[in-house]
C-alpha cells in the first residue's frame, strides 16, 4: 500500500517567493468625484477588456442626492463660496414634484432624440412601449428617472437614475430645481448606489480592501456580467 | 505696521459670519399664486394664433414667422376658462361678469369671429383677425351672464351662456347657425349673430362638426342642425336641417353626458359608459356596427373595452378614454400605435407606458383625450401634454416638422390644463409652476 506524504516546499513560502501580485493593472470604469462617493467599479489585469464593454452597454447609474434649500454657492455644492440665500418656506413636497415630473418630462424626450433611431418605423413603437430606447453613443447627460425620498424643510433626498452625467451636473440638476421652486438650494450629497450591474451590496467597504474579499467579489459579480453583455451586445 | 491687517485666505470663522450677515432674498412668498397662462402653437398666417408680429412684423428686418412650431405664450389680460379652435380661427372665452367675455382670432370671412369693425373704412369688417379682439355679444344682462364654453367648426362658432342660451355666428348656408337659410346671403361683415333658447332644458355641450352643430341638455337629450349629407346630424335623414331637433335612434332615452364631433362623424357617452356613434363611417369609425359608409341615426357601438369616461371625434379617427384611464383610438390615419396600424373598425389601446406610466410613477393617467382634424392629444394628471397624427404646418408643436407615430410628450412650461386642437394650430390653457 503506497501512501502519499507531502513535505511542504520552502520555494512555495510567501517569503520566499514575495508578493503573489507585484504589478496590476488596474483601470477605473466610470468617474466619482472627490465629493462624491458610492459605488466605484475597478478593472483589474484582464477585467480592463470588459470595461470597455461595460462602457458601451451604456447602462443607467442610479445616485442618492442630498440637497439644502435656502443657499446658493457658486460650485453648487454646500462647500462653495455663498452667492445669495433665499427663503424657502413656501415650498411644498407637492411643487418639488411637480418640478421632477417636468424634468423626467424633458429628459424622457432628450432620451428619444439622442437614441438616433428614426421614429418613423415600427421598431421604434415597440421599443418605446416597452421603454428600452437609450442613445448607444455618446450624448448629453440624460436623467431616466427622478423621485425624492424625503422631504424636510430645508433639506431633502432624490433617488436619480442617469445616463453619460457628471456629479457636477447633478449638483447643477438641484441648483436648477431650487431656481425653478424660486428660491435655491445646494446640493449636500451625492453617493452612487449602482453602476450598470453592481449594487451597494457587491461593493467592498473601507475595511474589506484585502486579497480575499477582493476575489470573492470578482466570483459573485462575474455571472452578472456576463449575462447583462450578453444581453446588451448580442 | 499694526495699521493695515494683510488679507489671507477668509478663515472658517469669518466664512460663517459673512454667510450669516448675509441678505436673504424672497422671491416668493407663501401665498404665491400659480398664474393662468394661454399657449398657442401652429400655422400663424391666417391669425389664428393671435399673435400680430408673426404676420406682420413690428420691424422691417424681421421676418414673418408662418409656424410656431413650439408653445408660444399668448398674452391676455383675463384667466381664459375655455378655447376652441376651428378651421384657421380661435375662440377664447372667459368665466367672467365683465362686458367683454369672448375674444376671437384669425379668419373671419364669414363673420364667425362676429362683426369686427374695420378702423380704415367704418363700414365694412376685418377678414382676418390678427390680435384677440373682443367679440359684441347681443346679451340682455351682460354683467350677469357668464359664458360657460365656446366651440368652433369650419365657419361658423357656438358661444353657450349659463342663463341666455346659445349664440351663434358665422356661416349659415346649411343651416348649421341654427335659423333659416337666406339664399345668397353675404356672410362676410355680417353683423347677424343667433340666438337659440328653446330646448327641452338648459344647454350644458355645444359641438360644432364641419358644417353641422350639435347641442347636448340638462336632461341627456342631443340637439342638432346643420348639413347632414353624411347623416351627421343624427336625423334620420340625409337633408339640412336649419332648426335644431332632437336625436332618437339608439339614444332615445339615454342620459348623454357628452358629444364630441369635429369633422363628418359624432360620438357620443351615456351616463352608463356606452358610445353611440352617427355621421360618416367612410373611415370604418362606425364599421363595428354597419358597412354603409353614412349612418343618420345615432346607433350604439358595442365595444367591450370598459366603461366609457370620455370620447374625442376627429376627422378620420377617433379616441375614446376609459374609466380605468385607457386610451383606445380607431378610424383611419395615424392612430398612434406606429406607422404600421393606419385603419382599424375596432378600437386599439395605446399602451399606458408611452404616456409616462412607469413603475416609477405608476399612478401616471390620461385624464383627458382631445381630437383635431387630424391629430390627437392626451392630457395626463401630472399635467403633461401627448400629441400624435399628421403634423399640418406644425400643429403639434413637438417643434419637428415630421409626423409623429406614437404619443410624443410636448414640453410646456407649467401644468397643462386643457387643451383645444384645430386643423392646423393648437392652443392650450396651461398653469404655472
Amino acid at each position: 500500500e503506497l501512501v502519499a506524504a507531502s513535505v511542504p516546499v520552502l520555494a512555495d513560502h510567501p517569503l520566499v517567493r514575495g508578493p503573489l501580485f507585484r504589478k496590476l493593472k488596474i483601470g477605473a470604469g466610470h468617474r466619482l468625484d472627490v465629493k462624491a462617493s458610492g459605488v466605484f467599479v475597478l478593472g483589474i489585469g484582464h477585467g480592463n477588456k470588459l470595461l470597455s464593454d461595460l462602457y458601451n452597454c451604456h447602462l443607467t447609474k442610479v445616485y442618492t442626492v442630498g440637497g439644502l434649500f435656502g443657499k446658493a454657492t457658486d460650485d453648487f455644492s454646500d462647500t462653495g463660496n455663498l452667492i445669495e440665500k433665499t427663503t424657502f418656506d413656501h415650498i411644498t413636497r407637492e411643487k418639488l414634484e411637480r418640478i421632477l415630473a417636468v424634468i423626467q418630462g424633458t429628459n424622457q424626450k432628450a432620451l428619444l432624440m439622442y437614441s438616433n433611431i428614426d421614429m418613423k418605423t415600427q421598431e421604434a413603437y415597440e421599443l418605446a412601449v416597452k421603454g428600452l430606447i437609450r442613445p448607444m453613443g455618446k450624448s448629453p447627460p440624460i436623467i431616466t428617472a427622478i423621485r425624492c425620498l424625503q422631504f424636510a424643510l430645508p433639506e431633502f433626498q432624490l433617488e436619480i437614475h442617469c445616463l453619460h452625467e457628471t456629479q457636477q451636473y447633478l449638483r447643477k440638476v438641484v441648483h436648477e430645481i431650487g431656481l425653478e421652486l424660486k428660491s435655491s438650494a445646494v446640493c449636500t450629497q451625492v453617493r452612487r448606489t449602482r453602476d450598470g450591474v453592481f449594487t451597494v451590496d457587491d461593493a467592498l467597504p473601507r475595511t474589506q480592501w484585502n486579497l480575499q474579499s477582493i476575489q470573492e467579489a470578482m466570483r459573485n459579480c462575474q455571472l452578472k456580467v456576463e449575462t447583462e453583455l450578453e444581453k446588451t451586445l448580442a | 505696521r499694526g495699521f493695515c491687517v494683510s488679507a489671507g485666505p477668509p478663515s472658517t470663522r469669518q466664512l460663517r459670519e459673512a454667510e450669516e450677515a448675509a441678505p436673504v432674498f424672497q422671491y416668493a412668498g407663501k401665498a404665491a399664486r400659480r398664474k393662468d397662462r394661454v399657449f398657442v402653437w401652429g400655422f400663424s398666417y391666417s391669425g389664428a394664433l393671435g399673435i400680430p408680429s408673426f404676420v406682420k412684423p413690428d420691424a422691417g428686418w424681421k421676418k414673418p414667422r408662418r409656424i410656431q412650431p413650439t408653445p408660444y405664450r399668448l398674452e391676455t389680460e383675463d384667466k381664459i376658462s375655455s378655447a376652441a379652435c376651428g378651421y384657421g380661427f380661435t375662440l377664447l372665452a372667459s368665466n367672467t361678469r365683465d362686458i367683454t367675455k369672448v375674444w376671437g382670432m384669425g379668419l373671419n370671412k364669414d363673420s364667425q369671429l362676429g362683426f369686427q369693425r374695420s378702423r380704415r373704412d367704418q363700414t365694412k369688417g376685418y377678414e382676418y383677425v390678427l390680435e384677440p379682439s373682443p367679440i359684441p355679444l347681443p346679451l340682455e344682462k351682460p354683467q350677469h351672464t357668464r359664458v360657460l364654453q365656446v366651440s368652433c367648426g369650419r365657419a361658423h362658432s357656438l358661444v353657450l351662456t349659463d342663463s341666455e342660451g346659445v349664440f351663434t355666428m358665422g356661416n349659415n348656408s346649411y343651416g348649421q347657425c341654427g335659423r333659416k337659410v337666406v339664399e345668397d346671403e353675404i356672410y362676410s361683415g355680417s353683423h347677424v349673430i343667433h340666438q337659440l333658447k328653446e330646448f327641452d332644458s338648459k344647454v350644458v355641450q355645444v359641438v360644432c362638426g364641419q358644417d353641422h352643430s350639435l347641442f347636448r341638455t340638462k336632461k341627456g337629450s342631443v340637439y342638432a342642425c346643420g348639413w347632414g349629407a353624411d347623416g351627421q346630424t343624427g336625423l334620420g335623414h340625409y337633408n339640412i336641417t336649419s332648426v335644431p331637433t332632437k336625436l332618437h335612434g339608439d339614444i332615445a332615452g339615454v342620459n348623454i353626458i357628452q358629444v364630441s364631433s369635429y369633422g363628418d362623424c359624432c360620438l357620443a357617452v351615456s351616463d352608463e359608459g356606452d358610445v353611440f356613434g352617427w355621421g360618416n363611417s367612410e373611415y370604418l369609425q362606425l364599421a363595428s356596427v354597419t358597412e354603409t359608409t353614412q349612418v343618420n341615426v345615432p346607433r350604439h357601438l358595442p365595444f367591450k373595452i370598459g366603461k366609457v369616461k370620455e370620447a374625442a371625434c376627429g376627422g378620420t379617427g377617433n379616441i375614446v378614454l376609459t374609466e380605468e384611464g385607457n386610451v383606445f383610438v380607431w378610424g383611419y390615419g395615424i392612430l398612434g400605435k406606429g406607422p404600421n396600424l393606419t385603419e382599424t373598425a375596432e378600437p386599439e389601446m395605446i399602451p399606458p407606458s408611452l404616456f409616462g406610466w412607469s413603475d416609477f410613477s405608476p399612478d401616471t393617467r390620461v385624464a383627458r383625450v382631445r381630437c383635431g382634424l387630424s391629430q390627437f392629444a392626451a392630457l395626463t394628471n401630472r399635467g403633461e401634454l401627448f400629441v400624435w397624427g399628421k403634423n399640418l404646418r406644425g400643429c403639434l408643436g413637438t417643434g419637428r416638422m415630421e409626423d409623429q407615430y406614437f404619443p410624443w410628450r410636448v414640453t410646456v412650461p407649467g401644468e397643462v390644463v386643457d387643451v383645444a386642437c384645430g386643423v392646423d394650430h393648437m392652443v392650450s390653457m396651461v398653469r404655472s409652476f
